[in-house]
């Protein structure tokens, strides 16, 4: 677990340093939490919030490895959006044009959580085109769970905050990894931990 | 708060939140006043029985099971659904579940002779579905940037 935990930190720092830089501010990241939960209680930690959500497939080694998401509310997005376009309303909706700068922002956050934690395992899990949907966070989610290639009741959510304070911006990258990506990280990693 | 594989029966009101591909099946009986709520995940359990409200075609069976035994008339329930929707499109694997349940929550209603009288199904939109059996078994529908309406 603990191993696990730090793959991730790598991950996320990665992410959170190309988000600072495209946000020309500090982005603070919190500590990542690995979630194992029950999917009759998924309401517990992801409710029916309006939120945008980027979502990519995890392919590579594995072909359908799991999914990995940047998750913003809907309030943060539009904070998000504004700040990279230069636009000020914090009340209007969300158009094209914010897809776009949304779509691009989850592609990069992928791409760096993915780029580091293969340089560490020196495993590939490349991300597929993205898929972008602002709706219940909750709906979401379940939709991606119900099409998981393994059928589970329990699933692994390895969740860490992104939070820009000067533009009030809070966010998470979430990795949910099907078992077989999962069985493949914690052997790359327990390898790792003998050779040391 | 109804999560998804759970049920409930009776005549307190029922919500589940955040439908997907999810479905929330809502049985009711009106001579009784009183009905269950079921939220869905996929639409075949494969012979698993350890959850049968996760799967459509053991579901409907239970609930049927669980209001005749309480002394409701299979002929007096009445069926709504909503959810079903397909929120993702581009990912290799899409299978569509959200369609396939919906289609395999109807197939095992009329088998069991049980009457659709509603629906708000498919889409790409998460729903949040709540039931009221104490009002005449009232069904309300909300999606994320709307007010909730009867179905």
């Amino acid at each position: 677990m603990d191993a696990m935990q730090e793959l991730g930190n790598i991950g996320a720092a990665h992410a959170a340093t190309t988000l600072s830089q495209m946000l020309s501010s500090p982005v603070e990241m919190s500590v990542p939490l690995i979630k194992v939960v029950d999917v009759s209680h998924l309401a517990d930690h992801i409710g029916e919030e309006s939120a945008a959500l980027v979502v990519f497939e995890l392919q590579g080694e594995i072909p359908h490895g799991g999914y990995i998401i940047f998750y913003i509310s809907r309030v943060s997005a539009v904070r998000l959006t504004n700040t990279m376009l230069g636009l000020t309303d914090p009340d209007r909706p969300l158009n094209e044009m914010d897809e776009s700068a949304l779509l691009e922002v989850g592609n990069i956050m992928a791409s760096a959580f993915l780029d580091a934690t293969a340089e560490l395992l020196g495993f590939v899990m490349l991300p597929s085109p993205p898929s972008l949907t602002i709706d219940m966070a909750h709906a979401a989610m379940q939709s991606l769970i119900a099409q998981m290639q393994e059928e589970i009741d329990e699933v692994m959510l390895f969740s860490t905050e992104l939070v820009c304070e000067e533009h009030k911006i809070d966010s998470d990258i979430i990795m949910m990894p099907e078992v077989s990506t999962l069985n493949r990280i914690v052997e790359l990693l327990e390898n790792m931990m003998k050779s040391n | 708060m109804i999560g998804i594989g759970e049920y409930h029966i009776g005549s307190v009101p029922m919500m589940a939140i955040g439908l997907g591909s999810c479905i929330g099946l809502i049985l009711y009986d009106r001579e009784r006043g009183v009905g269950a709520m079921v939220h869905i995940m996929l639409p075949e359990s494969s012979g698993r029985t350890d959850r049968p409200g996760k799967y459509a075609d053991t579901a409907v069976p239970l609930l049927v099971k669980e209001l005749t035994g309480l002394g409701c008339k299979k002929q007096s329930l009445v069926a709504k659904m909503a959810g079903g929707a397909a929120m993702f499109e581009y990912f290799g694997n899409n299978l569509n579940i959200g369609e396939r349940n919906a289609e395999k929550v109807r197939a095992i209603l009329a088998e069991n002779h049980i009457k659709l009288s509603a629906e708000e199904v498919g889409g790409k939109v998460g729903r949040t579905v709540a039931f009221y059996p104490g009002e005449n078994g009232k069904v309300t529908v909300r999606s994320a940037d709307g007010v909730a309406h009867e179905i």
